[in-house]
This record gives structure tokens, C-alpha cells and sequence, in this order.
């Protein structure tokens, strides 16, 4: 099938045409300011490819570091009412204690905490109370609020007073924009809340960008499948995107490791992306990111995003290099290696310079490099690559040598076999990996259960939410041959009788391709919505 | 010696890494103890021998399963408020406030009490480190009685305990802790100054902020910060920081069970091939062992860091996938004696096997490589 990816970051915008396994075409266009202007011109180059071909394009698929780059600015947030349900616990702790001065202050100051939520136990930990509601509603009018973010004490296991608190929100207030924190993220109050702060912060920067991506994608003739991309690299839906833009935080790394998946035809790898400051290492297992649980600060706010495990080195291509060669980085011209390194004319030694004078590399001006002894040289490149051989050890799954894939500029630094790499291969297109890691994601569909393996075997409850999960991922858009596990999370719950886990199964699947008949404005409902459909609370089998 | 909100980042992360896993989630602890320090502009940290013989001083701390902190927040005016209430109690003023446990979130929990009632607290704890239960602590250990001690939980609810001896509290307020929410504030072991002198394991408070700052300043993985972390033991009560392994968490599981988080760590090498490293947990990391050899076990201390920063990992924070540098130190003296090693051994966990000081473990123990 044809389709197009899209990686909207901040200062480039890349599209690729895609059919089947190879890449038609590939372009590189500036990131505009209004967002589509950007898109259009890529848009233009790469159906450029040939006439008419608008009609035969399946589906587009846009990756963006937009929201990141929002929350990390502190730029385009609105103003959000913060309401933890969990009085009388954290007195004196309210939603967003211990937050950068800045981004609390974008977000306004408007903190609410109600009575009610659950123990560990299932226990109620209050009631909810009726005239806090009511005081809420009441504020939120006054103070003409459109965005909302709800908290409550162990909504994982129990989300109904989030529930509640937002059905009765909307009934009174249609207008206003709600996140509901068990919709978001997992165990650990602060952090989730932090999350569904953030993504609600961003509901109406979301509803404008993703519109303009939306338009230009359709002022271009394209009147096909649109999904964005997600951290976990799966796609969601306009849709879906237009309520949770927080799930595409960190979708950035995610692209580019699926995309030097798709370039280099390996899904045991790993991938080492080298730009101008740093090195991102990542590993694929099974085609896909390996994702890290650690706690992840998004522009300062502590979330727990399930994100790809990524180990960031400070060696790019404009590290600097210390007398002698014997250090590089992780101090970096960045951006500014064009003016600032010395084949560009500049003063400072960069690590692209050494790749320069190793004759790796025919970047700006070798004649600019004269005087560098060789000693330097040699030293310098001895360190970048013990650097790299370091970083992968780390991260690498196994014992036994892994492939290595380069993708981005700084892959002129590696001028040897990695000693960790049992390959070492720098594919064509390496330099838009995040378009292709976005026009190869997958849709996701996911389910969820309180189960009593007392009462249904561990296996036979496994095949159950498997198949509910299958269901949700076709509904969603996924081609049902081609549906995998990715993946099967078992929760203990301790505190009930009989031996009772949350158990979660979460399948992937290609797209599937549009049915004879079918409109070209066909849009699936929400390509990962089961994800919060099926997050029930106490619901068994 | 004043402690003011500006020293509590270096005390928390001092007080992870001698948690040993245990002690309570720090992060919701200094959020409320930095607002409470700068509301009442600091807190007086007293040392040991500066103290009063004849003073009255009372051990205050949180007591549960670390998990539940993650959702059921503490409030900052509750540790005050069970201060007043065993006050009441015993009708009589408390004159300072003493640490349970130098770990995790207990470690800022007196200060946020001494703070909000105007007293000062007192540089020291009741262990050296975390653990789980009550006869564990120093100051049953040298004979001082639990009781009269009180409860109090999130809703203001409370419960006031005498008991005959230690372990017949330790299951009272167990089951409170399950009953109250999963987590409650504890004050107990109502003491004289001499009685606490001759108990207590002193410097704790100062000691783990400076253990925070060398974690801060020399910030990055155990090649980096192992020789400086040394010198600052080296001046202590504890021995010397040892590297046991460094690898990856290949397999973490817990539950609460009973009032505790209980599970097991498995850390294999970055390689995968080669030696494992397995962590029985019960709130803290109680033994390591590896293939099977004993490597470090209570009450030594077991310390998991962040490979990269350093950053000691609690219990409740540990997961799959997470690259770890683990260190064993040797415990202050007072818990190698005869008479605190029948509370702390590891047969005092349900472990098969007699406490073996961790210096005489290096055999099993994995070189830090270089490089």
C-alpha cells in the first residue's frame, strides 16, 4: 500500500512516500510557524513523484515534537483547573507543589482538592462531597476556565470519583475540555496528575495544530486515513490526538528507532542516533522500542509516561574536542557548527572536524584544518568510538554482538566497526528515519481486566482479553492478520481474596488497507482509544 | 545548628541511599518538608551529646507499606498534629523529636513535626538505616519500652497503644497501619535524654545530608563517585562502601502483604551472560545474593543506584529494565552485637542462614571494571 509519513519537528519538517518496503521519495522542508505552510511544501516535493498519485495514497502518518516542544518552552499552554479528589489526604500538598515557577505559572493558578478518592484496600478514602462539586462549577464559570485536569487517589484501581467528578463538570459546563488521570498514566498520584496537567494544558493548542495538520494534508488532495503517531509507537487518530497531544511526547525517539527498524530490515538492534549535541541510544526488541520506567521530567515536571529507554551520550557532530584529542564533548556548538567549527571557518575543534581530517568525511573545508597533528586526530577518533563502544554496552540486551544501525548527521563520526557491533550499517533515508518510523507505526489495541485466576484459569483469561483486545485494534483500523502481543502486564492485587491481578494485553497490528468501496474520507474512531474504553475498574471476568 | 528547606534535597537523597530501599517514597516527603521549613523558617538540629539528660523526647515516624505512599499523600500538618496528640497523652511537653529510621521519607518526617511545634530535633536515629519493624530499632534494643506510643491516619483518626513488650506493639500498629489506610503517623518510645544517648545512632541527620552532597556534587556512576563516597564513610559509624554488582534489573515483582511491600530483585550483567544478583525485599532490600553466594545481608546495608547518576533507588521506584549499581556497607557496630543480631539477623526475616559480616563476603562480591 501508499503511504505518506510526516515528522513535524522544531526546525524541519521531512515527508516520505512509502510503498510497500521502499521509499519513493524523501523530502526536507522548514518548519513554518503556522505549522502547514511547513507540511504543504514537503507535501509538494514528494508527490511530485508522479501525477494523479493523491488518489492511490492510502493513509498519512505524522510524527511531531510539537507538544514537547510546547510544555519544554512553556509556550501555547492554557490555563487549567488542577483537581485532586484525595481530602483529607494531602493536606498541604497541592496539585502542582514542586514545580518550576514557569510552567505552574502558565498553567495559572487554579488548584483545587476535593473530598474523595480510594485506599489500596478498596476502601473508600471519603466520600465525595456535593457542595465541593458544586463550589467547583461554580469557579470554573466565574473564572471562565475551559480546561480541566482530574486526579484521584488510587484511580487505577478504582477511577469512578474522576468519573463522576467530570460527567457532573460537563453536564454543567459542555464547553469545558477534561482530562481524566487514570486515562493517562499509572500508580503514583503526583505524577500522573502531572501528566493530565500537562496534557490538559494543551487541549486547545492541540485542537489548532492538529486541525492544521489535518488541513494541509487535506488541501493538498489527500483525502485518505490521517493518524498521528504516539511514545509507544502506535498511531492514534485526529481524534484521539486532539484529546491526548501528552501521548506524543517522546514519539520522537520512538519514530527514529522504528524507522532504522524498517531502513535496515532488523528488529533485534541497536540504533545510535547522532545529532549535533548528543547521542541517542536505544535498543529494538522484536521491531520495537525498549521502553524505560524510570521517573521521565518532561520541561521540568516529574510524569510517567511509558517511554523508549533511551541512554543520551553528549557526543555529536558538534562536540567539542579538548587539547590533544583526549576528551569529546559534552559540551557542543550545537546548532552553530556551521558557523563555529573549523572546516566552516570557525575557531573551535568539533568532533566533525576530526571526521574531516580522518578523511571520513568531505564536509565544508579540509584546507581550514591545517596544523592538526595527527596524534590528535587519532586520539580524538579513538575517544569518540570508545564513547559509543561504552554508551551501546550499556544499553545492549545480551552477551553476544548486536547489529548497529547510524541514523542521523553525526553517523560520519563512526569511521570504524564498532567492537560492541556484531554489523555496523548506515541505510539510505537514515536521515528522515523519524518520517518513516511514523508511515510504518502501528495501531494499537489494548484491554483490560480485574481478574480471579481462582475463578478463570491464567491462560484461558490471557486468550479472553487477547481476543477483546484484537477486537478493539480492528475497530480501530488494524489489519487483523497481521494483530500481535506486544504485550502482557499482570498487576497483583493483594488485598483482594483469591488470587486477583489487573491483567492488561495490549496487541499491534499494521494498518489495514482501505476496503474496494470505501470513501477516501473514511476515519476510524479512535485508533487507540480502547486503551481508555476497556480501563474499567472492577469489572471481572 | 539551623536546617532550613535549602539543606533538604542533600538529607533526602543521603537518607535513600542508607534507606536500603525502605523508609517511604522521599519525593511527597520533601515536597511537604520544604514548604514546612520555609514556613516556619527552619529547624534546629541538635546533637547528641548537646542534649539535656533530663529532657523528654519521643521517636516520630510513618509506618506502613512504601507502595501506598505513592497515592495516599501525606499532609504537612500531620506530623505536628500527632505530636499534640501524644502530648496530650502524656500530659506532658515534648522537649525535642528523634528519627525512627535515617531512610527514605522517615527521615524528614520529624523535621516537618519539630518545625511546625517549635522544637528541635535531634541529629540522630533509631537505626542507622531502614527497617521494617519495630523491635528492630536501637532504642527497644537498649531496653527502652515502646508504650506509650499513638497512631494517627490521614483522616485524623488515632489510636493510642500500651503494650508489655515490643513485638506485641509491633503487631498492633502493623494492623492499624492495614486498618488506618496502609500508612500512619506513629509517635513512640517516649525517652529521657540519657536514655536516648545511650540508644541512639548519633550524626545520622548531618551525615546523610553529607552523603546527599557528594551524590550531588560528584554526581555520575560508581567509577566517579565510589573513592569520594569512601572518604565521607571513612568518618563514620559505618564501613567502608563495597561494590557487590553492577548490572540490570531483569526481573522485579512486589505486593503489599500484610502491611509491607514484599518481592524480589533479579539484576543480571549488562551482558546478560555470567552471574546474577537476587534482592529479597520486605520494605527494604534485606539480602543480595549472588548465584546463590551470599553477598551482603541485614543488617549490613544494601544500596541500589541509578548506574548513570548514582541516584539511590527505593523499593517502590525499582523496575524492569533499569541499569543498576549495587553497594553493601557494613552497619554501625551497635547492630553486629549478639544482643542486636537476635533482632536484625537474617533468621529474624525467615532466611536460612547465619549474619555474615559483609567484609568477609568479597570473594562472592563482582569487581567494578574500569572504563
Amino acid at each position: 500500500m501508499l503511504r505518506i509519513g510526516i515528522d513535524v519537528g522544531g526546525t524541519h519538517t521531512d515527508a516520505i512516500l512509502l510503498q510497500g518496503g521502499s521509499v519513493l521519495a524523501a523530502a526536507k522542508a522548514l518548519t513554518s510557524r503556522d505549522v502547514s505552510s511547513g507540511i504543504l511544501d514537503a507535501l509538494e516535493e514528494i508527490l511530485r513523484h508522479e501525477a494523479g498519485i493523491e488518489q492511490r495514497i492510502e493513509a498519512v502518518m505524522l510524527g511531531t515534537t510539537q507538544f514537547t516542544n510546547a510544555v519544554v518552552e512553556r509556550r501555547e499552554l492554557a490555563e487549567v483547573a488542577a483537581v485532586r479528589i484525595g481530602l483529607p489526604s494531602g493536606r498541604g500538598i497541592p496539585p502542582k507543589t514542586g514545580w518550576p515557577e514557569d510552567i505552574s505559572r502558565s498553567l495559572g493558578d487554579h488548584v483545587y482538592q476535593l473530598h474523595g478518592g480510594y485506599l489500596y484496600d478498596g476502601w473508600p478514602l471519603a466520600a465525595l462531597d456535593e457542595r465541593e462539586i458544586e463550589s467547583l462549577i461554580g469557579d470554573l464559570k466565574a473564572r471562565k476556565l475551559t480546561a480541566v485536569a482530574i486526579a484521584s487517589a488510587f484511580s487505577p484501581m478504582n477511577p469512578e470519583p474522576e468519573k463522576q467528578v467530570a460527567r457532573r463538570i460537563r453536564e454543567a459546563l459542555p464547553h469545558v475540555r477534561i482530562t481524566e488521570s487514570h486515562r493517562i498514566g499509572q500508580l503514583g498520584i503526583l505524577e500522573r496528575e502531572n501528566a493530565a496537567l500537562l496534557n490538559a494544558g494543551l487541549l486547545e493548542f492541540a485542537a489548532r495544530v492538529v486541525d492544521s495538520f489535518e488541513s494541509a494534508i487535506r488541501a493538498r488532495g489527500l483525502g485518505c486515513r490521517f493518524f498521528i503517531s504516539q511514545n509507544d509507537g502506535c498511531l492514534m487518530d485526529a481524534d484521539f490526538a486532539r484529546r491526548f497531544p501528552a501521548l506524543t511526547f517522546a514519539s520522537g525517539p520512538t519514530n527514529s528507532l522504528r524507522g532504522a527498524c524498517k531502513l535496515s530490515g532488523l528488529s533485534e538492534a541497536i540504533v545510535v542516533d547522532i545529532g549535533g549535541t548528543t547521542s541517542d541510544i536505544g535498543v529494538l526488541r522484536d521491531g520495537f522500542p525498549r521502553e524505560s520506567n524510570i521517573v521521565i521530567d518532561v520541561g521540568g515536571v516529574r510524569t510517567n509516561f511509558r517511554m523508549p529507554d533511551i541512554l543520551s551520550i553528549g557526543l555529536g557532530g558538534g562536540s567539542l574536542v579538548s587539547e590533544g584529542g583526549r576528551t569529546v564533548g559534552p559540551l557542543s556548538v550545537g546548532c552553530e557548527l556551521v558557523t563555529r567549527g573549523r572546516v566552516f571557518g570557525g575557531d573551535e575543534l568539533t568532533a566533525t572536524d576530526i571526521a574531516v581530517a580522518a578523511g571520513h568525511a568531505e564536509i565544508g573545508d579540509p584546507e581550514r584544518l591545517g596544523g592538526l597533528d595527527a596524534d590528535t586526530v587519532a586520539a580524538a577518533g579513538a575517544e569518540i568510538h570508545r564513547m559509543l563502544n561504552a554508551g551501546i554496552e550499556q544499553m545492549k540486551p545480551g552477551s553476544a554482538p548486536l547489529p548497529v544501525v547510524l541514523v542521523g548527521g553525526g553517523a560520519i563520526l563512526v569511521r570504524e566497526p564498532l567492537a560492541v557491533a556484531s554489523t555496523m550499517l548506515t541505510p539510505e533515508y537514515s536521515g528522515v528515519a523519524n518520517a518513516i518510523g511514523a508511515a510504518i507505526a502501528r495501531i494499537g489495541g489494548e484491554a483490560e481486566r480485574m481478574i480471579s485466576y481462582e475463578r478463570i484459569p491464567r491462560q484461558d483469561a490471557i486468550r479472553e482479553l487477547t481476543l477483546a483486545a484484537k477486537r478493539n485494534a480492528e475497530s480501530a483500523g488494524a489489519d487483523p492478520a497481521s494483530l500481535l502481543v506486544a504485550d502482557i502486564e499482570e498487576t497483583a492485587i493483594s488485598y483482594m481474596p483469591g488470587n486477583v491481578v489487573r491483567l492488561r494485553v495490549k496487541v499491534t497490528g499494521d494498518i489495514a488497507r482501505r476496503k474496494e468501496g470505501e470513501g477516501g474520507q473514511y476515519q476510524p474512531r479512535a485508533a487507540s482509544s480502547s486503551r481508555a474504553a476497556q480501563t474499567g475498574g472492577e469489572a471481572e471476568l | 545548628m539551623k536546617l532550613n528547606a535549602e539543606s533538604l534535597p542533600d538529607l533526602s537523597s543521603g537518607a535513600v541511599f542508607l534507606a536500603t530501599g525502605g523508609g517511604g517514597d522521599p519525593h511527597v516527603s520533601l515536597l511537604a518538608a520544604r514548604q514546612v521549613l520555609a514556613e516556619h523558617g527552619g529547624v534546629e538540629l541538635i546533637p547528641v551529646d548537646e542534649l539535656d539528660d533530663e529532657a523528654f523526647v519521643a521517636a516520630i515516624g510513618s509506618v506502613g507499606a512504601p507502595t501506598t505512599s505513592l497515592e495516599l499523600l501525606p499532609s504537612t500538618d500531620d506530623p505536628a498534629k500527632a505530636l499534640a496528640i501524644f502530648e496530650e497523652h502524656m500530659g506532658r511537653k515534648l522537649d525535642a523529636v528523634v528519627s525512627f529510621e535515617i531512610g527514605g521519607g522517615n527521615s524528614l518526617i520529624p523535621l516537618i513535626a519539630a518545625a511546625g511545634r517549635g522544637i528541635p530535633v535531634v541529629d540522630g536515629d533509631g537505626m542507622g538505616r531502614a527497617l521494617p519493624e519495630a523491635q528492630m530499632m536501637t532504642y527497644p534494643i537498649a531496653g527502652i519500652p515502646s508504650t506509650p506510643a499513638i497512631a494517627l491516619d490521614y483522616l485524623g483518626n488515632t489510636a493510642t497503644f500500651a503494650t508489655d513488650s515490643t513485638d506485641t506493639y509491633e503487631r498492633h500498629i502493623r494492623a492499624m497501619a492495614q486498618a488506618m489506610g496502609g500508612m500512619i503517623t506513629t509517635v513512640e518510645h517516649p525517652m529521657s535524654g540519657k536514655q536516648l544517648k545511650s540508644s541512639v545512632v548519633p550524626g545520622t541527620v548531618s551525615f546523610a545530608t553529607e552523603i546527599g552532597r557528594i551524590l550531588r556534587q560528584r554526581r555520575g556512576n560508581a567509577r566517579r563517585i565510589l573513592a569520594p563516597l569512601r572518604e565521607v564513610f571513612a568518618r563514620s559509624l559505618y564501613g567502608e562502601p563495597i561494590h557487590l554488582f553492577t548490572g540490570k534489573v531483569a526481573d522485579y515483582s512486589s505486593a503489599i502483604i500484610g502491611g509491607y511491600d514484599i518481592g524480589k530483585a533479579i539484576i543480571e550483567t549488562f551482558h546478560g551472560s555470567g552471574p546474577k544478583l537476587e534482592i529479597e525485599v520486605k520494605n527494604e532490600y534485606l539480602l543480595a545474593r549472588i548465584d546463590g553466594q551470599v553477598a551482603a545481608s541485614v543488617p549490613d546495608l544494601i544500596a541500589i543506584l541509578d548506574f548513570e547518576t548514582s541516584t539511590p533507588i527505593n523499593a517502590e521506584r525499582l523496575r524492569y529494565g533499569q541499569r543498576v549499581t549495587v553497594l553493601g556497607i557494613g552497619c554501625p557496630a551497635f547492630y553486629r552485637r549478639q544482643k542486636a543480631l537476635a533482632r536484625v539477623s537474617p533468621r529474624c526475616f525467615g532466611f536460612d542462614i547465619d549474619y555474615t559480616p559483609l567484609e568477609d563476603l568479597t570473594a562472592h562480591h563482582q569487581p567494578l571494571l574500569a572504563g
